[in-house]
């Protein structure tokens, strides 16, 4: 039987990273994409709806990495990730996000526990990893995809999994590459992308839109959170003994700009990725992770398919109105 | 395979493997018609389509958020209504209104569709977020307000097709404690079949004062009646004796001079339904 | 059939706002729309509510009968859900009360207590004419807009919700009888006798309501099993339908167009 990780039959170690031949795609992957026959992920009125728009599908392309996270920051330009200091008083440098806030009650030290100072900060460090780790993954898709001579993938499922003890993020993205028929690509073309298949497709195609490529971003806010937070997060008096009273029904100001700005953080960072192109079919997924004393992290991902306009249309009719009689 | 065939099924007119083939060739060239901001949209192809068929546009998408406080012991056993809970939950959503509005009209929008709702009720505060995406009439000009409406495009359009048209976004909530029996009505009570009155009197002012609230809202945005109205109740997870009720809708207004009639055609589907197993694709 | 009560007072204010021309419905948008085609349109989102304490009743365990004290029970919380959802349609001046669901709750602090809810849109015809049931009150259904606007095409109109209900027990084998049959194949003459008659009983009250609208027909009639609170050996049948009379106008419904849809 031959040890995990080894392709069967193969002698001498397994070579995960293979930078001899020019590409770090695992071996068997070379061997798959030759054997000839193609294998698809599509659904059966997907596929159809492929032929349909001249679209045969070669192989079932991925790519796959697995990055770990670091003691955030240690040696990096943030090497401060993990105190609450992140970025001292002073604020992030140009282009980060932070704001901080202090304490109001007048400067007397209520308790040995009353937090003073509190700030929102953007942590680069944890979405350049995650971006490092997407982009890793898609590279070897795409580099798949042309390795069979395809012009696209389509389809494009793509998972991250947190393996939380051990502090490791593993990224899979998967699809199926496809050659236009009855064309040629541009030469040093890379393949395009798109989460779409099938009949969606079609439609875009229609509408006048071409599929560029996936695209995906993450941002990762910190919330540090300061007395007036964390007193109306837990429900705690102003001071210990229950002296000064509770707070009333107060907007938590600190938490509701930290939860916009992830939001128009990736935003922003995925319009980056466009030119001039359009982000269709945007799905936001916000994970929100409570921490003691009103603190928090709140990540974000935003993906999509880049898109690009390459004629006009007429607007539709107005679609007939229908009742069924099921 | 030389030339292109005709392709059997497809809409009249529409060569779609010539469109792939086009559409594949024109990555090496600028785009056409590119605009001068790119524009994020969480619509699907389909909703872009009916909203062009009306002559409007997606912009961006656009969010809202807002975590309001709720005081301590609020949740302890007591009578009658909540009230600085239905208040935290009210602010909330109102603050999250707000700020997915100002992004609306900061990049040019007329209104929000399609927003989708998030709220989550706490022990210590209430969570709302707000996502949706900021449209308006192709190239049309920069206006101050915006409405909010968690319609999708494609009921928009057939809203707008019919001279309604969005205002904002209508919304109530109230909290209250279920009321207690005294032990001796408990053992009076446990072998009638009888009605409860007090108990159904503390839901019935739930329900009224969220619904009140939500009819406000509504009015003072001077609309003319809420549609899609969503309703949910049930008690909080973490006190079971206080109940929650929250209700919202789409507040509109009759834009054209009389209501725009239809006049939908009957079909008779020859299809069964079909058992689709997703590949996963995004929408 | 109970005396209806009064409205609690919370429900005065909100259906005053209603009068003055706001409307709300919790029908989609298509459904909004369809009503709208029938030559009606929306009042006001209305409801009803009552939370009972359905109590004990001895039973036999080895003897199958309907719970009357059950059943009476169970009637009565539903009535007077429905009656309080069709006075707040009347306060409205509504011709008829659509999509009206009813539901049931269950709450951990009141032990056998349910709440019963009904609740529905007001409507009312655009044209003026009063579009009451026979007894001169709101008709109500559990029609969605879609299917009130076919059946409107139709001819029919709709008349009331009307429903009956039996709670009945299932008497327990005893252990001569479930060895006897043991590994057979056999029906159990008992069972389907019990079962046989608590559905009889709850449609022959559905359509005794039926008949008291004067209703030529019953639509869209849906039973419904439920064991509530009480353990698998007592349930409770409900028979649910739409009365509906033919009214003097003629059939409009246009000739179905034949379709295959090519996406799904």
């Amino acid at each position: 039987m031959p040890a995990p990780g080894r392709p069967d039959g193969a002698d001498g170690p397994p070579d995960a990273v293979d930078t001899g031949t020019g590409t770090d795609l695992p071996e068997a992957a070379g061997r798959r994409l030759e054997s000839g026959s193609f294998s698809s992920g599509l659904t059966v009125p997907d596929f159809a709806a492929c032929l349909q728009m001249g679209l045969r599908p070669v192989a079932l392309v991925q790519g796959f990495c697995v990055m770990q996270w670091g003691w955030y920051g240690a040696g990096s330009p943030y090497s401060r990730g993990l105190s609450p200091y992140a970025f001292g008083s002073g604020g992030a440098p140009r282009g980060v996000y932070s704001e901080s806030y202090s304490c109001p009650h007048g400067g007397m030290v209520y308790s040995n526990e009353h937090r003073i100072w509190g700030q929102n900060y953007q942590q680069p460090w944890v979405e350049e990893a995650w971006a490092e780790g997407f982009g890793s993954a898609y590279s070897r898709l795409v580099e798949e995809a042309g390795a069979v001579g395809a012009h696209g993938v389509i389809g494009v499922v793509d998972s991250t999994r947190h393996l939380a003890d051990m502090n490791v993020t593993e990224f899979h993205i998967l699809g199926t590459a496809v050659v236009v028929e009855d064309a040629a690509p541009a030469p040093g073309a890379t393949p395009w992308t798109t989460y779409l298949a099938g009949q969606r497709l079609a439609k875009l195609v229609e509408a006048g839109y071409m599929p560029v490529s996936v695209v995906a971003a993450l941002s990762s806010v910190r919330v540090w959170a300061y007395c007036v937070t964390e007193m109306l997060m837990e429900g705690r008096p102003l001071s210990t003994f229950g002296g000064g009273g509770y707070m009333p029904v107060a907007e938590v100001e600190q938490l509701s700009r930290a939860h916009l700005a992830a939001r128009s953080l990736v935003r922003e960072h995925v319009r980056g990725k466009l030119g001039h192109d359009t982000l269709q079919g945007a799905l936001i997924v916000a994970n929100t992770q409570r921490l003691a004393q009103g603190d928090e992290v709140i990540e974000c991902a935003l993906r999509g398919t880049r898109v690009r306009r390459f004629k006009d249309f007429d607007p539709l009719p107005p679609p007939r109105p229908t009742v069924r009689l099921t | 395979m030389s030339g292109p065939r005709p392709t059997p099924g497809a809409p009249s007119g529409i060569d779609l493997r010539a469109e792939m083939r086009q559409a594949a060739a024109s990555l090496g060239k600028p785009a056409h018609d590119a605009p001068s901001r790119a524009v994020t949209s969480d619509l699907s192809v389909d909703e872009s389509l009916l909203l062009h068929s009306i002559g409007w546009e997606a912009l961006d998408v656009v969010f809202g958020a807002s975590l309001v406080s709720v005081p301590p012991f609020v949740w302890t056993w007591g009578s009658g209504e909540i009230t600085s809970a239905s208040e935290a939950h009210n602010l909330a959503v109102r603050s999250a209104a707000q700020h997915l509005g100002a992004q609306c009209t900061a990049v040019g929008g007329h209104g929000v569709v399609g927003v989708h709702v998030e709220i989550e009720v706490q022990r210590h505060h209430v969570d709302v977020e707000l996502t949706g995406t900021a449209v308006r009439p192709v190239k049309g000009k920069d206006r101050s307000s915006a409405f909010v409406s968690d319609l999708s495009a494609r009921d928009f359009t057939l809203l707008h097709n019919a001279g309604w048209a969005p205002v904002g976004l209508a919304f109530g909530a109230s909290f209250v404690y279920a009321p207690r029996r005294s032990a001796g009505a408990a053992m009076r009570q446990s072998s009638q079949n009888v009605e409860l009155t007090n108990f159904t009197e503390a839901m019935y002012a739930a329900r009224e004062a969220g619904m009140e609230h939500m009819q406000r809202s509504a009015l003072d945005m001077g609309a003319q009646g809420i549609v899609a109205v969503r309703v949910a109740e049930g008690p909080m997870w973490f006190a079971n004796h206080a109940i929650g009720f929250t209700a919202w809708g789409t507040a509109v207004r009759l834009e054209a001079q009389s209501h725009q009639y239809l006049r939908p055609e009957v079909v008779l589907p020859l299809d069964d339904a079909v058992v689709e197993f997703a590949a996963q694709s995004l929408r | 059939m109970t005396q209806p009560q009064d409205l609690p007072k919370e429900a005065g204010h909100r259906l005053e706002e209603l009068e003055h021309g706001l409307f709300t419905s919790d029908l989609s948008v298509n459904e909004f729309l369809l009503i709208k085609e029938a030559g009606f349109h929306p009042l006001g989102f209305v409801m009803g509510s009552s939370i009972y304490h359905t109590g004990i009743q001895a039973r036999r365990w080895n003897k199958s009968q309907e719970l009357t004290k059950l059943t009476e029970a169970m009637y009565n919380a539903r009535e007077l859900a429905m009656t309080r959802m069709e006075e707040e349609a009347d306060q409205l001046g509504a011709d008829g009360v659509v999509g009206v669901r009813l539901d049931v709750n269950y709450y951990e602090w009141g032990r056998d207590a349910a709440e019963f809810i009904a609740v529905g849109t007001a409507v009312k015809a655009e044209d003026g004419v009063s579009h009451r049931n026979a007894l001169g009150k709101p008709f109500t259904s559990d029609l969605s807009g879609q299917d009130f606007w076919t059946i409107m095409q139709t001819g029919y109109v709709p008349q009331g919700l009307v429903m009956g209900t039996c709670v009945f027990h299932i008497a327990h084998r005893g252990l001569g009888q479930a060895l006897g049959s043991m590994g057979q194949n056999v029906e159990l003459p008992n069972f389907t006798q019990a079962l046989y008659e608590a559905r009889e009983l709850a449609m022959t009250r559905m359509q005794d309501e039926a008949n008291q609208l004067g209703a030529t027909g019953i639509v869209g009639v849906r039973l419904e099993e439920k064991s509530h609170q009480w353990g698998s050996h007592t349930i409770e049948f409900l028979s649910l339908g739409t009365a509906v009379t033919k009214s003097a106008g003629d059939v409009t419904l246009p000739k179905p167009i034949t379709v295959i849809s090519l996406d799904n």
